[in-house]
């Protein structure tokens, strides 16, 4: 009986502080305060799953390097077949305006030449419009037949994306491919 | 005086224009089917050229994503897979598979597949059955499948999941093989309503890290030969649900190293007299996209090179019409099509036309 009581109690005073808390917050915080901060933390919770892949498109690169993005001849391009982003408004890591980055890629290993590592270079399609047109680049170091997708560089990559037309190819570092 | 001159050239000008007959535009059909056609297909559709006079005949307008097109003369009809967006390049795809007739070149039907069609230009995406009925299309979304359609009866059957295969090389009546990147082939045996009856796998016969399979073939008198990407051949055929895949050999010599096969579209077999025509170049690893220098002509039955073409403009593409007079057809890095005897290596003329990205007899 007493431990009935002794356990009435105890929830009893954790209603009571749920209850002050609330009334406290309420008192500081208005409703639409509390439901930007509940929103910002949902969004930050739906970027914490993301693939290495799309949290290289966010990352500062810390690599030296040397060469023209512009050109076919840069080092991550060793195994890029495409046209390079980095001529038609974007950059060797970032799409164009208004291009979707596709989120399923193809994956080549490069040399930097300032480091002599070999890194993993992910090789991200822009999809959604037409085919840039410029800087078309096909190299092919590493690359398999279309039977062995994940290293042909011959495949159309625009998958996982509303709308699934070619733009521009872009190369992001993985890291090194010992890793 | 003037007025009498200006009214003599009116009356010269009326009676000149009266003796002119008035023409009337009118609209070509195919003429019958002749020996040396063949089919250039490119991004903006596929012409078929007469090699013998290289004249163009006619064009198939297809999608830009089309990945080939398959003539079936028997019923007069060409099949192609094609995909388009209701925005050119967004808004709702749409994957069909078109048919176009003879006659006047034009679509007569379409048959609604998945929207996973492989939109690439290789040719053995798209594969007509032995039977002339049913048409496999690869997918890749991004994993691998094949829609299968009647193209007899217009209808779409079923898409058939082919994890880790892709390459359609059709065999017997209603077969066809896959090539599969664990080194092995796919044979999926299709029921008569084109349904899946049987699938069996052969043993492993290449290593794709190490001297992969092209994804590029030719076909032979009774199935397919395969080349990896340091010339050693393999030739495959199936028996009822066996399959057959003969020792490698290389085609190039131990002396001759350095020398591989390369391009997009580059071998095919003259099956008449079991030749093998490929384009090779001088290279490292991984040039397997360069463009030939040379086309080497291998007589596969004694394993021995019977010819090298040498070429002032490399090849990427070529292919043969299995005539008794057979020409060769060559694409060229710069974008010219040559015309070349087949069997006395002649040049005969060459083609110009938009940037070709296979060819097919026909």
């Amino acid at each position: 009986m007493n431990a009935n009581r002794i356990m009435e109690r105890g929830w009893y005073w954790v209603d009571e502080q749920a209850r002050r808390g609330t009334l406290a917050l309420a008192r500081r915080l208005s409703r639409r305060n509390f439901l930007s901060r509940l929103g910002l933390m949902l969004t930050g919770a739906a970027a914490l799953p993301l693939l290495p892949v799309a949290r290289a498109f966010a990352q500062e690169t810390s690599l030296r390097e040397i060469g023209d993005p512009q050109t076919c001849e840069y080092w991550r391009y060793c195994a890029l077949s495409g046209q390079l982003c980095s001529c038609c408004g974007g950059s060797h890591r970032s799409c164009p305006p208004g291009a979707e980055a596709s989120p399923i890629t193809w994956v080549g290993t490069c040399r930097n030449p300032l480091d002599d590592r070999e890194y993993l270079i992910s090789y991200n399609d822009c999809c959604g419009k037409s085919a840039c047109g410029r800087c078309g680049c096909h190299n092919t170091e590493g690359d398999k037949p279309v039977y062995f997708n994940s290293n042909s560089s011959t495949v159309l990559w625009c998958f996982g994306v509303e709308h699934t037309s070619y733009h521009c190819t872009v190369a992001l570092v993985l890291g090194e491919s010992s890793q | 005086m003037r007025l009498i001159i200006f009214l003599a050239g009116m009356v010269f000008l009326s009676g000149a224009m009266a003796q002119v007959l008035r023409e009337e535009i009118s609209v070509e059909t195919m003429p019958e089917h002749g020996p040396n056609w063949f089919i250039a297909k490119s991004g903006s559709g596929a012409r078929i050229f007469d090699a013998e006079s290289g004249e163009m005949l006619g064009l198939l307008s297809l999608s830009s994503r089309t990945p080939a097109v398959a003539p079936y003369l028997p019923r007069g009809e060409f099949y192609a897979a094609e995909s388009y967006y209701s925005r050119a390049v967004h808004g709702d795809r749409t994957d069909i598979v078109a048919i176009y007739d003879y006659a006047n070149l034009s679509p007569v039907a379409e048959i609604e597949i998945p929207n996973h069609m492989a939109r690439l230009g290789v040719r053995n995406h798209l594969g007509l059955l032995g039977n002339g009925r049913h048409l496999a299309v690869l997918n890749m979304n991004p994993g691998y499948s094949v829609s299968i359609v009647d193209v007899v009866d217009r209808e779409f059957i079923y898409e058939m999941s082919t994890p880790g295969c892709a390459i359609i090389l059709p065999v017997a009546e209603n077969d066809f093989l896959l090539v599969c990147g664990d080194g092995t082939l796919q044979l999926s045996q299709l029921d008569i309503s084109g349904f899946e009856e049987n699938r069996i796998r052969s043993e492993v016969f290449f290593n794709v890290r190490d001297d992969a399979v092209f994804d590029r073939t030719a076909r032979t008198g009774d199935g397919w030969l395969l080349i990896t990407h340091a010339g050693v051949i393999h030739e495959v055929s199936t028996d009822d649900d066996e399959i057959h895949i003969s020792e490698g050999w290389s085609i190039v010599a131990e002396d001759e190293s350095g020398w591989r096969p390369g391009g997009f579209e580059f071998l095919d077999v003259l099956r008449a007299s079991n030749l093998l025509y490929v384009a090779m170049h001088e290279g490292p690893v991984d040039t397997h996209h360069q463009a030939g220098d040379e086309i080497w002509v291998i007589d596969l039955a004694s394993r021995r090179r019977v010819h090298r073409l040498k070429l002032d403009d490399p090849a990427d593409h070529l292919t043969l019409t299995q005539e008794t007079a057979p020409k060769l057809i060559v694409g060229t890095q710069s974008g010219s099509t040559e015309i070349f005897d087949a069997l006395t290596f002649r040049h005969e003329r060459t083609i110009d036309g938009p940037g070709v990205s296979m060819y097919e007899d026909f």
